[in-house]
């Protein structure tokens, strides 16, 4: 185990200083994703310039519930985001080496890329925390805090997960790419806004099927004390619980699609 | 000269070629049903229940949001930006421009072919059902039909002339991530495809009326829920027009740079 | 000698899943599909000792790359049995990677966009090599493939040639007692290839580490292999020392002949113009039935012979003689 975490460090060390060969591009990139972001914020602010509210949120809680959404997608970026490609991992014959090495698979293929442009996530969003805490004033105790940063584990996970099933999608169909585009980017954007908009088939299968409301819904809602019509009050603080859950079932899946690799070899 | 015959093989080609990707097809059809979804609900809590909000009724609002998916959906389906920078990329630009062809030219009518596609086998069939059964405000007149379908197309070309002005930075700079992102963040809120500009606060609304991109999605929007009418249609496809020269000649004068770069550098 | 490789009656067969396409098709696919069934190998069986060289060949498509992933562990085969260093790779695939190195032509397994000399590095790490043995590996292979020159270079600036010694040697960091090559001098000039070739025969010779080759490069097998192991369709049919089958096949020769004049029409008993150029004739026989002496004092009682050699077969040709002409006529596979 302990040997893992040192050879993780060792991988993704690795994979930062490939990355930062290409210091323009690490660097427009930041840029690109902050302006991105900036862009949605924006459009949430125009938005609520007439209205005010959004299903009783106003803009800064939509800007916190944005942004958690946003912090642990970096943390996601980070981690995860290049398992959406293992079609091209496998159909170009590069999954492969994966397996002729004498480390666990999963662990070798998530330590392989460390995206460290996730940087635009994490200034953006801890930008908007401090902006947000201050015009809602937020008082932050430690256990505030504390669930704060489990529930950023526990949308991780979730979003992670759902990464890995996507991935593991491939060892079956030889397609995950395009699966990402179709469930999960669209998935994120409708979780940019309160589930409560949306009609009750779409909240309960964001909850209960693929959970994303336990990404930044829940949460939030716990944090800022908003109700969550439909659900239960303080369904939020399942979300780090949720999250362990999802990823397991995640990473089953992912061994299982291994384990049919080997014996279809396609 | 300009060789139709030539274009429009193009146009044929990638029209059968779309039928080949069907899964992209598909692809696109979900996700624009998911987005639909998600600012069809947006404007619903938006408007609250109220039966109007800024002079404009929820119906015609949901209208609005309808026809500006469908139009993004229409938009969407063409790719230059994406298209020219592979091109770019791996260098086959150059043995483009060996070709008798115009190349932004080429890709417009390769464009529409693929538009076409989609238009036919996804967007109409899906938006005449939902035409059908949800509660919108459609035009009563055939004019306004019309004038929509008019201010839709010199829409596409606007959206075209611009994107592709942005793909062809790619000549000019290895990265673009950071550029794209302006890009596509004024073409969804400047455009009015997500917020009409009549809620913009007016600082805001100005700037928009005096950029291009309003001309891609709120003029043919607000012209399909009357928002826009009578003499006003006529003053906004002028506008249109103007936009579409601008940025038409935009277009040449990026091209005409960097085919000039691709020529004496070898891209 | 103790056998370091045991394959016995190896099976594998892939469900090919009928292609469906679209985006329907791949939704359906994921609760219903329709197989063909293919065997890639149907029963395959050899024994390799410790120390030896053996070219592992067939056509595209014959079972190589599967029969090797079953012995890399990649592959989990349908039947039969499989040892490497006395473990069942399948079964063990962790501890199997430690007795094996592999070199897959075609893709590095370098990390692409950073300097070489890290790749051995991380490597070392996931590898579990001691410092000091990776020092002295380091030194031998700087030494012999002089890695030197382009240690600190990324592996994407590499030229091929670097590359494939650069793989190669992180292929043996770990001292694996056994090597799979596959298409080790593929794409390389000639130069390369012999710097790559005269490397593999003297850590086999050195180290004793047992070398599977898999190429489509005759040469490789002739000037590194002793044995061969032919297969096609799943199915072994050869299996033994490489000179028996250029004997059976190799009895074609080549006679080239320059003649002093240019379009003539040679006709001549026992022998057959199969090219001309110019007033430069190719001409086939066998020498069992004539020699070629015989022949040249044929042309020489007609024509005016300036300039000739005579070819000895490649082992390329008679190989694509022997797919050509069937696998009944093999000598019955003998074991070396």
């Amino acid at each position: 185990m302990l040997r893992y975490v040192e050879l993780y460090f060792k991988l993704v060390g690795a994979g930062i200083r490939a990355q930062l060969q290409y210091r323009f591009a690490f660097v427009m990139r930041i840029v690109g994703m902050i302006t991105a972001y900036s862009g949605t914020a924006i459009t949430m602010w125009v938005m609520l310039y007439q209205f005010q509210e959004l299903g009783s949120w106003n803009f800064y809680e939509m800007l916190f519930l944005f942004a958690i959404a946003i912090l642990s997608w970096g943390f996601c970026i980070i981690l995860f985001f290049h398992f959406r490609s293992l079609d091209t991992y496998i159909l170009n014959g590069t999954f492969d080496r994966f397996l002729v090495r004498p480390i666990n698979p999963f662990f070798h293929f998530m330590a392989m890329k460390f995206d460290v442009a996730a940087f635009g996530q994490f200034i953006f969003s801890i930008f908007i925390f401090i902006w947000v805490s201050i015009e809602l004033g937020i008082d932050w105790s430690f256990g505030k805090f504390l669930f704060l940063l489990a529930s950023i584990v526990g949308g991780v996970l979730i979003q992670g997960g759902l990464l890995v099933i996507i991935s593991a999608l491939a060892f079956w169909t030889t397609k995950s790419e395009q699966f990402y585009w179709v469930v999960m980017y669209p998935a994120r954007n409708l979780t940019n806004y309160p589930l409560v908009i949306y009609p009750k088939f779409v909240q309960w299968f964001t909850a209960f099927v693929i959970p994303f409301g336990f990404v930044n819904y829940f949460p939030a809602a716990v944090i800022l004390g908003k109700e969550t019509p439909f659900f239960p009050e303080n369904i939020g603080y399942l979300a780090p619980i949720v999250g362990i859950v999802f990823f397991v079932i995640a990473y089953y899946i992912w061994m299982l699609g291994l384990s049919r690799y080997k014996s279809t070899g396609s | 000269m300009f060789n139709y015959r030539v274009y429009w093989t193009f146009t044929k080609k990638s029209f059968l070629r779309s039928s080949v990707y069907r899964f992209d097809v598909w692809s696109r059809l979900g996700s624009n049903i998911i987005f639909l979804l998600m600012w069809g609900s947006i404007w619903t809590a938006l408007y609250a229940g109220r039966e109007e909000a800024g002079g404009v009724g929820f119906e015609a609002m949901l209208t609005y949001i309808v026809v500006s998916q469908f139009l993004t959906g229409v938009n969407g389906a063409g790719t230059p930006l994406w298209e020219i920078q592979e091109k770019v990329r791996t260098g086959d630009i150059a043995l483009e421009l060996m070709r008798p062809f115009d190349i932004p030219l080429r890709y417009l009518f390769a464009d529409i072919g693929s538009v076409a596609f989609y238009i036919v086998t996804a967007l109409l069939p899906l938006y005449t059902v939902l035409f059908i059964f949800m509660d919108l405000a459609l035009p009563t007149d055939w004019l306004t039909w019309l004038y929509f379908v008019v201010a839709s197309i010199i829409g596409f070309m606007i959206r075209y002339c611009i994107e592709m002005s942005f793909g062809l930075l790619t000549f000019f700079l290895v990265e673009t991530g950071g550029i794209e992102d302006i890009f596509y963040f004024a073409m969804s809120l400047l455009s009015g495809s997500v917020i009409p500009l009549w809620f913009f606060p007016d600082w805001l609304a100005t700037i928009a009326l005096y950029l291009p991109f309003q001309g891609i999605y709120y003029i043919p929007n607000a012209i399909f829920i009357g928002e826009i009418a009578g003499a006003e249609i006529l003053v906004s496809i002028g506008i249109q027009l103007f936009w579409v020269a601008v940025t038409y000649m935009t277009l040449r004068l990026i091209w005409n740079r960097a085919s000039r770069k691709v020529v004496v550098q070898g891209g | 000698m103790v056998p370091i490789i045991e394959v016995e009656h190896l099976m594998k067969d892939f469900k090919i899943a009928k292609r469906e396409t679209g985006f329907a098709g791949a939704i359906r696919s994921l609760v219903k599909r329709e197989f063909i069934t293919k065997e890639a190998v149907k029963d395959i069986s050899f024994t390799i000792e410790e120390g030896e060289m053996v070219g592992y060949i067939g056509p595209n498509g014959a079972g190589k790359s599967t029969t090797i992933k079953m012995l890399t562990g990649i592959l989990v085969p349908s039947g039969g049995s499989v040892r490497v260093n006395g473990i069942i790779p399948y079964e063990n695939r962790q501890k199997n990677a430690k007795n094996i190195g592999v070199v897959f032509g075609q893709r590095t397994q370098l990390w692409w966009d950073l300097p070489t000399i890290e790749s051995f590095e991380l490597l070392k790490e996931i590898y579990q090599v001691s410092n000091e043995r990776y020092e002295e590996n380091m030194a031998t292979f700087t030494d012999i493939l002089g890695l030197d020159e382009f240690l600190d270079t990324p592996v994407r600036q590499l030229s091929l040639g670097q590359r494939m010694r650069a793989d190669i040697a992180a292929s043996l960091l770990h001292d694996p007692p056994i090597l799979f090559l596959d298409e080790p001098t593929i794409g390389l000039d000639v130069v390369a290839k012999e710097k790559m070739r005269t490397f593999i025969k003297e850590i086999n010779k050195e180290r004793n580490i047992t070398v599977i080759l898999t190429t489509h490069d005759m040469e490789d097998i002739e000037k590194l292999c002793k044995r061969m192991v032919l297969i096609d369709h799943g199915q072994k049919v050869y299996d033994g020392e490489i000179s028996v089958v250029k004997d059976r096949f190799g009895k074609i020769r080549t006679l080239v002949v320059d003649l002093e004049e240019s379009d003539c029409i040679l006709q001549l008993s026992g022998g057959k113009v199969f090219k001309e150029e110019g007033n430069r004739y190719w001409i086939h026989f066998n020498r069992d039935e004539v020699s070629a002496s015989e022949l040249i004092a044929q042309i020489t009682s007609t024509h005016n012979i300036k300039d000739l050699t005579v070819e000895e077969p490649e082992i390329e040709s008679i190989i694509s003689r022997i797919y050509q002409e069937g696998f009944q006529d093999l000598p019955n596979p003998v074991k070396v």
